[in-house]
């Protein structure tokens, strides 16, 4: 099997890839894409979140054959060293992780909503970010949001 | 004597027991350079500090970063005292050495009154207990991050071994340049002389570690440059990338992945096992039976190509799983009884008193207004965002362990028995832990892990539990109940506090799992029991608070700042009921209680003006359906008040606002005590509206975030932190600011409804 990831072509071997596989474990024990998480497998915590087609979704319930053919995008390219995305950039700068664990997933579902819409209220931002975080980074996520989406609107470049 | 003093002595006797009779050598913490092991071009200076040849400073890290930025904080101590900047500081692993035990949080596991323990002013019992624990603790050498004693515990360790690398540095230059140290001086590593002489410490480090230090002083609080800034933390790059390994991301060449089925019901075992279905699938390796490893209930394991594979192997096992033999478990009945055990001893003067002052009874029979009232609170899980995972390689006798782990060296230890093999051959790398709060604290599923691995034929092995798994086997926050009754005088302050609370002790079954060398000497009544009970400041003449230690069976185990998530609940929201039966504002009542505590009553006030609580500066008016409410408790050396503002939305408690004033002594980065603030109120939120594990039949009823719910982010608070300056040593940062939320909550809901909660979770 062969999907789209970051950009390049990846083929799977077809003994462990079977269709019904769900991407994340594709791309973190196949591909070594260690950067997607695992959290709680059925979808609720959002630890899982990558872009398919632009979008974001929860990749322990999304299968291999459901994203054949699609562009798939992980936390590894959303931004580079060089040029960090305006997220990742407002992450640091709100000083937003503690544990880390989650803020992929976080900051993945934050890119797809940026993607769409520049200037998210708060209720937009509550309705797109339904991930779960335990260290609490809650409020500095909303804030580095709204930093994020001003540095966009400003005419910064999305990545 | 008194029961405490005759504590406090046995655990002396029974800590030279276990370290041996004739010990207690006066033993530095600042080891020796063979204790570091170096590479070609770096030097070593003393058990926790190297310089590499371009002059960096490499940091022995003997403390699990779990997001409460203690990697940073350490850090900082360094980097201030060798006058480098932060990013000239690069931490490698510490290794098993007994060096990089903790000391702090063994000392502060002492039941004593804060009162005691004041500095300066610490009681006969207090310095001698204290100094024996600390004798005792530094020669176990056990490593463990929690308790919110990192910093407490390098605050001296760590600048005294900067300080004296730097001296040595600075007295190579001297003899080189021959010129007085006196006269040299330091920037962001750079030694230099007013004649024009100048070396990186790279340059000088061979020397150096053949200079002796002389007399070496760490820098008075007006030198600091990098303490008492909030420095950016140096994790957080790697945490917005991807790129931060975890333990569940380490890919070692040629790894296997196991996933683990658990008898359902706690504490049960593996019947008759049907292993065809699994057999027959892809990607399936074998099945493993895995027995009990430091407090695990029995369980199967599949070991697969992916985790995936291994799972969907393990998911078709049929197994008959058998209850254990004293029967499952029940939380209602657990609760039911642990409220009879409150009210028996306090009927009875039962139970073990951790405090007390004055005579009770007399004052109470002169008082006749009283108020007597039970509070409760549930088991909890810890659901760490990174599932319980652990990797392990056994090949050729020797055994290689990663970990998420609170505790590098119970982790080695277990390894070591499961593998049989001696502790010289078994190496543990700790990986970034995905949340730890406690539940890392525990190695069960590292025994795990390593039994796996003696099966896979010298591969490694990652083992990841589910999130059902998770939430079905923890180790989890004791129930507790208490009654709490006191008699308020003609003023309506109370005259007496008779506190009797019930619940399982932690700390003898955590010593029981997890160090079992130590178990018999240190059953001794658990002070976390009855922590945020028993040391309270307010000033109430006669005392008597108890504690009656159970044992229900269920595997109980540290959370996020252990007795005081439960207890502060308990104190705070029987403090208000007072306030209220006294008809005086709570904020005045607790501060009028607060006359001998100054640092209490000046975190308290702090709160009350910065949210604008009435009669405390600027009154702020709240929006329509919104009322506040206050708690203020002190834990691990900190004092936090707390103020919440809270409305009623279609019959749910929402939160809107928390103000924060906190003292926590010398503040090492204001921005990561903010952050932690932070963290602790929207952990303790997540507790205080939705958290409770039942169990029913053995079975836990809670399997994973739909039915175990937390707080997200449309759920959140704004939330402030506002600091005391304080020129004191530096108290715990990581959990002190969880207990005081669930009480101020309650205290809100009940200015809003006029009801009292004293059940946790809070349901209106």
């Amino acid at each position: 099997m062969e999907i789209v990831v970051n950009g390049a072509p990846r083929v799977l071997a077809d003994e462990l890839a079977e269709p019904q596989m769900p991407l994340l474990w594709a791309l973190r024990e196949l591909l070594g894409l260690t950067g997607t998480k695992f959290g709680c497998g059925v979808a609720a915590c959002g630890a899982c979140t990558v872009h398919v087609d632009g979008r974001a979704v929860r990749s322990c319930v999304t299968s291999l054959e459901a994203v054949r053919g699609k562009r798939i995008v992980t936390i590894e390219a959303l931004g580079s060293a060089e040029h960090p995305h305006a997220l990742q950039r407002a992450w640091v700068e709100h000083q937003v992780p503690q544990c880390g664990y989650c803020q992929s997933g976080m900051l993945m579902a934050a890119a797809a909503l940026l993607a769409i819409n520049r200037t998210p209220s708060d209720a937009d931002i509550d309705a797109a970010i339904t991930n779960i975080c335990r260290c609490g980074t809650y409020p500095r996520i909303r804030a580095a949001i709204r930093t994020a989406a001003k540095a966009l609107s400003a005419g910064g470049s999305s990545a | 004597m008194k029961r405490r003093t005759l504590l406090l002595s046995g655990l002396g006797a029974a800590g030279a027991l276990v370290v041996g009779w004739g010990v207690l050598p006066p033993r530095s913490r600042q080891g020796g350079v063979d204790t570091l092991p170096t590479v070609d071009g770096e030097f070593g200076l003393n058990g926790w500090i190297k310089i590499a040849a371009d002059g960096s400073v490499l940091l022995a890290m003997n403390r699990s970063e779990m997001g409460q930025g203690v990697h940073t904080a350490l850090a900082m101590l360094v980097a201030e005292e060798l006058d480098v900047a932060l990013t000239q500081v690069h931490l490698i692993p510490a290794g098993h050495d007994r060096l990089y035990g903790n000391v702090a949080m063994f000392v502060s596991s002492l039941p004593l009154h804060p009162t005691e323990t004041e500095p300066g002013h610490e009681s006969g019992v207090a310095r001698s207990g204290q100094w024996v624990v600390a004798k005792v603790a530094r020669e176990l050498g056990i490593n463990a991050t929690g308790g919110s004693s990192s910093v407490v515990d390098a605050w001296d360790v760590l600048r005294l071994a900067a300080a004296t690398a730097r001296a040595q540095l600075l007295g190579a230059a001297s003899l080189t340049w021959k010129q007085p140290a006196g006269e040299l001086s330091v920037k962001d590593g750079v030694v230099s002389h007013p004649s024009g002489s100048s070396a990186h410490y790279g340059q000088l480090a061979q020397m150096a570690a053949a200079t002796p230090s002389g007399t070496v002083r760490v820098k008075t609080a007006a030198e600091w440059k990098l303490i008492g800034t909030a420095a950016p933390r140096i994790d957080l790059v790697a945490k917005t990338d991807g790129s931060a390994v975890f333990g569940i991301d380490v890919r070692p060449p040629g790894l296997l992945y196991a996933a683990i089925r658990h008898c359902p019901m706690i504490g049960g075992s593996v019947g008759a096992l049907e292993v065809a279905a699994t057999a027959r699938l892809p990607g399936v390796e074998r099945v493993i039976r895995l027995g009990n490893y430091a407090g695990s209930t029995a369980a199967l394991a599949v070991v697969g190509r992916t985790w995936w594979h291994a799972r969907r192997g393990a998911d078709a096992l049929v197994v008959e799983w058998q209850q254990r033999p004293a029967g499952g478990l029940d939380s209602r009945a657990i609760l039911d009884a642990l409220a009879h055990s409150a009210k028996d001893a306090d009927a009875n003067g039962g139970g073990f008193v951790f405090h007390s002052r004055g005579n009770v009874g007399a004052a109470a029979a002169k008082t006749p207004r009283s108020v007597e009232q039970l509070y409760r609170a549930p088991y909890l899980a810890h659901a760490t965002m990174e599932p319980i995972n652990c990797t392990a390689r056994v090949d050729a006798g020797k055994v290689e362990v990663w970990a998420p782990t609170q505790v590098p060296g119970m982790a080695r230890a277990l390894a070591a028995e499961v593998a049989g093999v001696p502790l010289d051959d078994v190496t543990v790398h700790v990986t970034y832990l995905g949340g730890g709060f406690g539940r890392r604290l525990d190695v069960d599923f590292v025994g795990q892990a390593v039994r796996i691995a003696l099966e896979c034929g010298g591969r490694p092995v990652q083992l990841v539990w589910s999130r059902e798994e998770d939430l079905t086997h923890d180790f989890y926050r004791p129930a507790g109940a208490a009654v709490l009754r006191a008699s308020l005088g003609d003023d309506g302050l109370p005259v007496t506090l008779q506190i009797t609370s019930a619940g399982d002790a932690i700390t003898p079954r955590w010593i029981e799992r997890g160090i079992p060398n130590l178990a018999g000497p240190v059953d001794t009544p658990d002070k976390t029991a009855s922590e945020g009970l028993f040391d309270q400041l307010y000033g109430i003449p006669n005392q008597r608070i108890a504690h009656v230690a159970t044992r229900s069976g269920v595997p109980v185990g540290y959370w996020r700042s252990v007795g005081h998530s439960h207890n502060a609940f308990f104190s705070e929201g029987f403090i208000d009921e007072l306030a209220y039966e006294a008809k005086q504002d709570p904020v005045a009542y607790r501060l009028a209680l607060l006359k001998d505590a100054p640092r209490h009553h000046a975190v308290l006030l702090l709160a009350a003006q910065r949210s604008g609580w009435p009669g405390y500066g600027t009154t702020q008016m709240l929006a329509p359906g919104r009322a506040r409410g206050v708690a203020l408790h002190e834990s691990f050396g900190s004092i936090v008040a707390e103020v919440v503002e809270a409305s009623i939305e279609a019959g749910v408690p929402r939160v809107h606002r928390v103000v924060c004033a906190a003292d926590v002594g010398t503040v090492v980065n204001p921005g990561i005590v903010a952050q932690q603030l932070e963290s602790a109120v929207i952990f303790a939120l997540s507790a205080a509206l939705y958290g409770r594990i039942d169990i029913d039949g053995g079975i836990v009823k809670q399997t994973n975030f739909p039915n175990y719910l937390v707080v997200r982010l449309a759920d959140s608070p704004r939330v402030e932190t506002h600091l005391v300056a304080s020129t004191r040593s530096p108290g715990g940062v990581g959990e002190i600011g969880t207990p005081p939320l669930a009480p101020a909550l309650a205290n809100a809901l009940f200015a809003l409804t006029g009801k009292r909660l004293r059940e946790l979770p809070l349901a209106l």
